[in-house]
Formats: C-alpha cells, structure tokens, sequence
C-alpha cells in the first residue's frame, strides 16, 4: 500500500489541492491498479450501509436497493481514478447513486408528479398548518412524533412525492449542505430549499396523522377554531 | 442585542436547523429561541423530525451484498 502511506504521510498538503490527484497521463506516478483497489475499498466501501440506507428510500424494496448499489459501486470503482483525492467522496458516491437511481430506475415507475413537483402549489399538495394551530401545543405535537416507531416514519417518508422525500433524507439524514443537495440533485440551491421545506412539511403533517391514529395526540374535537 | 423577532425567526428556522445561515443570523435566531416559546416549541417540532427520520433510515447492507461487491472489485 504505498499510496496508502504517501497520502498519509505528515506534510503532503497537496492532498487537497486542485493537482494532489492527475486524472491521467501526467508525469506524477498514478497509482497502479492495485494500490487503486486499496483506496477504494478502505474509503468507499465503508460507505456501503449508508448508501444502502438511500437506495431503500429511493426504490423502496430490498432487491432493487441491492442492486442499485452494486451498480453504484460498480461504477464508481470504473471510475475511481478520476476522484480529486482529498474532495468529498461521500458527495461523489450519493452523485453516482442517484444518477443510477434515476437513470435506471426511476423511468421503470409511473409518478404522476413526474417532472412537475415543483411547479404544484402547496394546497395542492394537501393543507397546511392544520394540526399546531390551537389543536395541540406544539410540544406535545413534539413529544407524539417522538414515540411514533420507525415503520411509521419510513412509511410517511414513501408516502410524500420523490424529489421531496430525497431532499429531505439528504439534508437530515446525510446531513449535505444545500449546496451539495444541488449538486447531488442537479437542481438550483433554491430547489432544493423549497423541496427541503414542502418535504418536511408533509412528512410532520402525515406523522401527525399517525399520532393521531395511534391516540398520541387527541383527536380533532375543537370546533375548528383557530387561535 | 435587539431580538429578531418571530417572523425572521420562523423564516429561517429550517436554515437555522441544517446549519445554512451565517454566523450573525445563527447567533440572532439562537437568542429569539432563547426567549420564545412558541419559536423555540417550533423549532422542537423541527428538530424532533429530524431526529426521527434519521433513526428510521439506518439500515445495514446485506452481507451477500456487501460479499458480491467487494468480489466484483477484486476481479
């Protein structure tokens, strides 16, 4: 594992830097085939479960995750040796699986909403503000959805439309800035705040739903007076 | 220190959340929570979601995956 030491060697700065990696013929040694491998598997495979965990919310069923993410890694092993070493990998990798995802996958489902998600107006898609204003205080509202189990969670995340739903498990589940969401979804930062936003939206309303069903939190006897 | 009031705040509660503001405005949105409850119980709201949905996504690759991709590698 030379390269291995090399990159980890005290005082090789360039590690960041925009020259620290040639894509290809240049005069600094490339990595053998070999030494690639080693990279790869010591820093994109741990990765493995995470990207699972995505490839789940984007198919949602084991069979397709699975081969989503054979075929991510497949991928990105081809195309490892032109990754700038010391750039954001994660990013590079969630880049690749949703390309994959989207290419492959997403054509094989009929959405309705295919292409005009974004362009729906909020009561479109379903009203708003309809459970904390003068049903329930807002930290019992906090409390409910805390003790929902996780098959209700996952099953609220199916439930809101895809662009959404991946928005929101990149920024709260991955934790990506905005601007790597962006680049992830190849779509304008202000995109992905407004699908950040209507995502979460929906998710709190439809897990206030399920409290509801599950009698944590009371059910709908105001007058529909709102404060 | 003036407050920033409740409608900044709520504006930005969800930037405030995935850390997407500047420092002045992090520092401004952390004193209104300080100091209001129905701002700081929203932000609850926000948090808990957030929460929540990341216990719900952990999951484990399966092994004959994890198996089939390092052997696809190693060819």
């Amino acid at each position: 594992m030379l390269v291995l030491d090399a990159l980890a060697a005290p005082g090789r700065a360039v590690l960041g830097g925009i020259d620290s990696w040639p894509m290809a013929d240049t005069a600094l040694p490339e990595p053998t085939p070999d030494e690639l491998r080693g990279l790869f598997a010591e820093q994109a495979i741990p990765f493995m479960d995470q990207l699972y965990a995505a490839a789940m919310r984007m198919t949602r069923n084991p069979a397709d995750a699975g081969d989503l993410v054979q075929e991510t890694y497949t991928k990105a092993f081809a195309a490892f040796r032109g990754f700038e070493q010391g750039t954001n990998l994660k990013a590079w990798l969630y880049r690749i699986l949703t390309n994959t995802y989207i290419n492959s996958y997403r054509k094989n489902q009929r959405s309705p909403y295919q292409g005009t998600i974004d362009e729906l107006e909020d009561w479109q898609l379903g009203s708003a503000e309809s459970l904390t204003q003068g049903r329930t205080t807002r930290s019992a509202e906090a409390e409910a959805i805390d003790h929902l189990p996780d098959s209700d969670v996952k099953e609220a995340l199916q439930s809101i439309p895809e662009d959404f739903r991946l928005a929101v498990y990149l920024a709260d589940v991955e934790g990506f800035a905005y601007q790597e969401i962006a680049d992830i979804m190849k779509t304008p930062v202000g995109t992905v705040m407004s699908r950040l936003h209507r995502g979460r939206r929906l998710l709190r309303e439809k897990l206030a739903d399920y409290a509801r069903e599950r009698g944590y939190i009371a059910a709908d006897t105001s007058t529909g007076s709102k404060k | 220190m003036t407050d920033c009031g409740c409608d900044k705040a709520k504006a930005e509660l969800e930037e405030f959340l995935h850390r997407e503001l500047s420092a002045q405005d992090l520092t401004d949105i952390q004193e209104h929570l300080d100091s209001c409850e129905d701002c700081s119980g929203e932000h609850l709201v926000g948090l808990t979601l957030t929460q929540k949905v990341q216990r719900a996504c952990q999951e484990k690759a399966p092994e004959e995956l994890r198996a089939s991709i390092l052997a696809a590698i190693d060819a």
